[in-house]
């Protein structure tokens, strides 16, 4: 039985528990904080992340921003400041990246967290010397390079000599098509090697949060003979709440974030069937060098991320590190 | 717990054990089909199944005699201990100043950086090409190694700054009386004191920048530069017709990450059930 971690006594206010006031500070540290603030010499800590997020994220955003506002060199390229916006929403292939974004989300999350969360829950109450090798093993996929994922996959889906339609085929499913060049199914089968890999970080993600449940409510669970049922529903689900709000956060962002695993097994084909916000700004923005028209949808992109996480955090008091939601 | 010999080796919960041991089997279907194809003759290579017997290393050998995975696995190493030592140094500053010296100022500066997080990096792929392009920065390590810094930096502080706000203020009470200075005070006090979350977050930067690839993608076009993550692309072009060579090279690209995984995982653990996330 791993021991549970103490919890700790949050001390963020500088006041240790019991002391009557923020005056109670000792003379030592208050003298210390007075020069803090004077002196231009501590502030040195803060320069490299403040230069560096400067340089590299607020710049790019700002410049991202401008850019999708002027027109692009290319013949046929749309007129007027809003111009590329309008090209996007008026671009079929634009359309079908949302909706498989939208897709993408509603499968990948709810998968990723019901299985990671009782394949946690499983792990961390009901074994004891093989936790740690299924902890690390289920969380192989989530450190395996995503390039060797999607050729992984690729092979096995393949027709003819794939893995999965010889196994299927076994169990009675004649499968009468390629799943990645048949535009019904692709964005579906890409889906499936994206909760695959991502599982064990849910799962990861849940153990911690089922750690901090008191032993004791699992205790009193045991003394009055609740079912697992019971168990998962009226404790588990609810303690772990804010594990389960961050990793929908995440979730979001990290469903704006595909791109890999598209580009490697479908380039967003067959005939943009399986089309995502990341293949279509490569395409425009790198390849055909429509930048204009690509820093649009990066926009557009950031505008998505922004408003479903702030209405998270709003909404629900989503967290990206959930902390301390509750004692 | 005390007991017989049997009962030392037996799973507690034999039901659950066999349960996980069966899901965990199916779990593993791609990384056993991804040896499985490595270690069969290429004659056997399209074969529809899982494992074949008996094994040979007979495209390793192929594979590591014709290629330059070794400069690309150098590539990774330099950009991943770069991005990791900048996320480490500058997260672990700011969240010192912002929580041990109580530096005001860095509040609503933390708030703006903490966005950071809701950035997604398609958001970001253009921007950083041209930027670097500019720069003179493409097929150069500083290209992916800033960039990466920057989107790791805020959850970086967000951990480590939890962990410092956790940590008693005596230990900085009793430095500042034996006359220790803000440097002094940040490397042997506050760095030792919140060691399991630099692991923690070190462990998940190495994991995420080690795997990157779409700004590898655009940075990286020079052969002799690309990261080990861009290495399948050329070489699933190159062995079309051999996937037993492919998928030893697929081997060798996936393991190294998994070996350092499974070697410092008991950190990355210790990190998660100490605080790194509370649920």
């Amino acid at each position: 039985m791993t021991p549970l971690p103490p919890r700790r006594i949050p001390v963020s206010t500088g006041m240790r528990a019991g002391e009557a006031g923020p005056v109670a500070l000792s003379p030592s540290l208050r003298h210390h904080n007075r020069k803090a603030r004077a002196g231009l010499s501590v502030q040195v800590f803060a320069l490299p992340a403040v230069l560096i997020f400067l340089g590299f994220v607020a710049y790019p955003v700002l410049w991202i921003i401008l850019r999708s506002l002027a027109p692009d060199a290319a013949p046929g390229s749309p007129r007027g400041a809003f111009g590329n916006y309008f090209r996007a929403l008026g671009d079929p292939v634009f359309w079908i990246a949302l909706r498989n974004m939208g897709l993408w989300a509603a499968l990948t999350i709810p998968i990723q967290m019901v299985l990671g969360g009782f394949i946690a829950l499983l792990i961390e109450r009901y074994t004891h010397r093989s936790r740690a090798f299924f902890r690390t093993m289920f969380f192989v996929p989530v450190v395996t390079s995503v390039s060797v994922v999607a050729i992984v996959w690729s092979q096995m889906y393949a027709p003819y000599y794939g893995i999965v339609q010889a196994y299927l085929h076994r169990l009675g499913l004649t499968l009468g098509i390629a799943l990645l060049a048949d535009p019904r199914t692709a964005i579906f089968a890409l889906i499936i090697v994206n909760i695959w890999q991502w599982t064990g970080f849910s799962m990861v993600m849940y153990i911690a949060g089922i750690n901090n449940i008191s032993e004791d409510i699992f205790d009193a669970a045991r003394i009055d003979g609740a079912r697992f049922r019971h168990l998962v529903l009226r404790i588990v689900v609810p303690l772990v709440a804010p594990v389960t709000k961050s990793l929908l956060l995440l979730g979001v962002i990290g469903t704006l974030q595909t791109f890999p695993i598209v580009y490697l097994m479908t380039e967003g084909g067959p005939d943009h069937a399986s089309e995502v916000f990341g293949t279509e700004i490569f395409r425009q923005g790198i390849v055909l060098g429509n930048t204009g028209y690509g820093a649009a949808l990066s926009v557009i992109v950031l505008i998505l991320s922004l408003a479903l996480s702030i209405l998270q955090i709003t909404a629900l008091g989503a967290e990206v590190a959930p902390r301390r939601a509750c004692t | 717990m005390p007991g017989s010999g049997l009962r030392r080796v037996m799973p507690r919960h034999p039901g659950v054990f066999l349960f996980l041991l069966l899901l965990l089997g199916l779990w593993m279907v791609p990384i056993a089909y991804m040896l499985g194809v490595a270690f069969r003759p290429s004659a056997q290579a399209f074969d529809p199944t899982i494992f074949e017997w008996p094994p040979t290393l007979q495209n390793f050998a192929l594979v590591l005699h014709d290629n330059h995975l070794l400069v690309n696995f150098a590539n990774s190493v330099v950009v991943t201990g770069g991005t990791v030592v900048i996320v480490v140094a500058a997260a672990s500053m700011f969240a010192y100043g912002l929580t041990a010296l109580r530096l005001r100022w860095l509040n609503p500066v933390y708030a703006i950086l903490l966005t950071t997080m809701m950035v997604p990096i398609t958001t970001m792929v253009l921007p950083f090409a041209i930027m670097l392009k500019q720069l003179g920065w493409i097929n150069d390590y500083r290209g992916l190694i800033l960039p990466y810094a920057a989107l790791g930096i805020p959850f970086a502080i967000v951990i480590l700054k939890a962990f410092m706000e956790d940590s008693p203020r005596d230990l900085f009470e009793a430095a500042m009386i034996d006359g220790c200075t803000p440097w002094q005070m940040y490397l042997r006090v506050a760095l030792p004191m919140v060691r399991p979350a630099v692991a923690f977050v070190a462990i998940w930067q190495i994991i995420v920048s080690w795997n990157e690839f779409f700004l590898a993608l655009i940075v990286m076009t020079d052969p002799a530069r690309k990261t080990l993550t861009l290495v399948p692309m050329k070489y699933s072009g190159l062995y079309m017709a051999n996937p037993g060579a492919l998928f030893a090279v697929l081997v060798l690209i996936a393991l190294p990450l998994i070996v350092v995984y499974v070697v410092v995982q008991r950190h990355f653990v210790a990190g998660l059930l100490a605080g790194a996330v509370k649920g």
